[in-house]
């Protein structure tokens, strides 16, 4: 299984290099002004929701999985591989993008609070969990092709029910939650968010062991 | 001497075709070559013992297991080669051996590097850049290099030079110097089993039409040229099949020697693979 998340990686070099080159592009443009700080923990959903699929691209077009299959590591270490290679993508771009935020602030580069930083990147990261539990079963179950028209859709749906929410949270006066609140929510996200990919992983290796390769 | 591979009554129905009743055994040290034309079941059948397709009925043993309890022990002693490569074309051969050592666990790296060298694969060079043969050779390497006791090739010859072909049969005549290693190599190419294989299986329309020894068949089965009239007092039960045309008949003997005996001034030749697998696919079966 660890070659195959080895393989992943090294499959998706160049777009990580492309990923990095971003990440000091935007770095840029948030110490400047041009754009919030928060644009950085963005990335890491984005990073999160696109590698994982274009891992399945790549698989698709070496017809990778049927001699994949054949290896000790089998089916089971196809689906489990896929799952520990978006979760380590996911966390690492959040270290990434935290340890960023983190030099920013203690530079005196910006000037919002350390917390009002941070905060934003695990829950971006919760949220790539939560969208790659949805959409890593629909790329085992009708491949990659369908399975892009459905995680667009997923994609515009989550950001335009996040940017809808907004306008409805200042028109309506929300009451603000207190610090813990914030906090609070933050945490019970990202548990739903581990307890929802941990069900997607079992899903998806249902899926796959049905298969017919 | 023991069975590297089993096969019994494996079917696999797909609605429009379907894989009936397949047997045979692949004893160690040897190589058995699966013929058939296209769409015969060849892949299929080798698919049934990667476990890549389910099965309907029947049992596979490989190596002396059971290749659905035992599927993970097995595929470490199983080299695999498919019809086409299966590498990613950004990736070097350098990079397939890290990733092959992390999925093997007797993954020889030293042993992969010779095979490169052998074959000439060239380590900075995408396998992008790779011909055809070039990326069926690095195939064959990776399946080579955590050292199988069985290797199985699914025309891994096909589409290649001669050349190319040749040297490939030469390194599986290599590998089965060992008693302990066996090969299962399918392929339409009868002419490259005539070299190497010991053994044959012919699929025909999903099913067994003919297994055996290689030596045996060839030296059994013969072809009979006469005209119509000589083929008329032959009697049908020494025959596998006709081809009758306006100028002569021809006739797939199943019995040479007998055949002789009966009829001795009727002249048998030696019979290649593929003038059985054409007898039986396009002649007049009776």
């Amino acid at each position: 299984m660890i070659g195959f998340v080895y393989k992943d990686f090294l499959l998706q070099r160049k777009q990580l290099t492309y990923v990095l080159v971003l990440c000091v592009v935007y770095s840029v443009l948030s110490l400047t002004g041009t754009l919030s700080p928060s644009i950085l923990s963005g990335m890491v959903m984005v990073l999160g929701m696109v590698l994982p699929m274009s891992a399945f691209s790549y698989d698709d077009l070496a017809r990778w999985d049927k001699f994949a299959a054949s290896t000790p590591a089998g089916r089971r270490g196809i689906v489990a591989g896929r799952y520990l290679f978006t979760l380590l993508l996911l966390l690492l771009s959040a270290a990434l993008v935290a340890v960023l935020l983190l030099l920013f602030r203690l530079l005196g580069l910006v000037e919002e609070p350390l917390a009002e930083l941070l905060l934003p990147v695990p829950i971006c990261a919760a949220m790539g969990l939560v969208v790659n539990a949805i959409i890593l079963p629909l790329l085992y179950q009708f491949g990659v092709e369908k399975a892009r028209l459905v995680s667009m859709i997923l994609f515009a749906a989550i950001f335009g029910g996040i940017v809808g929410l907004g306008f409805l949270a200042k028109s309506v006066q929300l009451p603000a939650l207190s610090d813990g609140g914030v906090l609070l929510a933050a945490l019970v996200l990202i548990l739903v968010a581990a307890a929802l990919f941990a069900l997607s992983h079992r899903v998806s290796q249902g899926i796959f062991a049905r298969k017919e390769l | 001497m023991k069975n590297a591979l089993e096969l019994s009554h494996i079917t696999k129905d797909y609605g429009s075709f379907r894989l009936d009743d397949i047997s045979f055994s692949l004893p160690g040290g040897a190589i058995l070559g699966l013929i058939g034309e296209n769409g015969a079941g060849k892949t299929t059948t080798i698919k049934c013992i990667l476990n890549l397709i389910h099965r309907d009925a029947g049992e596979i043993r490989v190596l002396g297991q059971d290749n659905l309890a035992q599927e993970r022990a097995i595929k470490e002693d199983l080299g695999v080669v498919l019809d086409e490569s299966v590498f990613h074309d950004s990736l070097r051969p350098r990079d397939v051996d890290r990733i092959m050592a992390r999925l093997y666990k007797g993954w020889d790296s030293a042993l992969f590097a010779r095979y490169c060298g052998k074959f000439s694969l060239p380590n900075e060079k995408t396998i992008k850049e790779f011909s055809k043969g070039m990326k069926m050779k690095l195939s064959i390497a990776a399946a080579l290099a955590h050292r199988p006791r069985l290797l199985i090739l699914d025309e891994a010859t096909s589409g290649l030079d001669p050349v190319a072909r040749e040297e490939i049969l030469d390194e599986f005549l290599d590998f089965i110097q060992d008693e302990e290693h066996s090969v299962l190599l399918s392929s339409h190419i009868t002419s490259d089993l005539e070299k190497c294989a010991d053994y044959i299986v012919y699929l025909h329309r999903g099913r067994v039409a003919l297994q055996g020894g290689k030596d045996e068949l060839l030296e059994s089965y013969g072809r009979l040229v006469c005209s119509r009239s000589d083929l008329e007092r032959v009697d049908p039960a020494l025959l596998h099949g006709t081809r009758i045309s306006q100028f002569s008949c021809e006739a797939l003997v199943k019995n040479r020697r007998d055949f002789a005996r009966r009829y001795p001034s009727l002249t048998v030749d030696p019979v290649t693979l593929e003038e059985i697998m054409v007898f039986t696919v396009r002649g007049d079966c009776k």
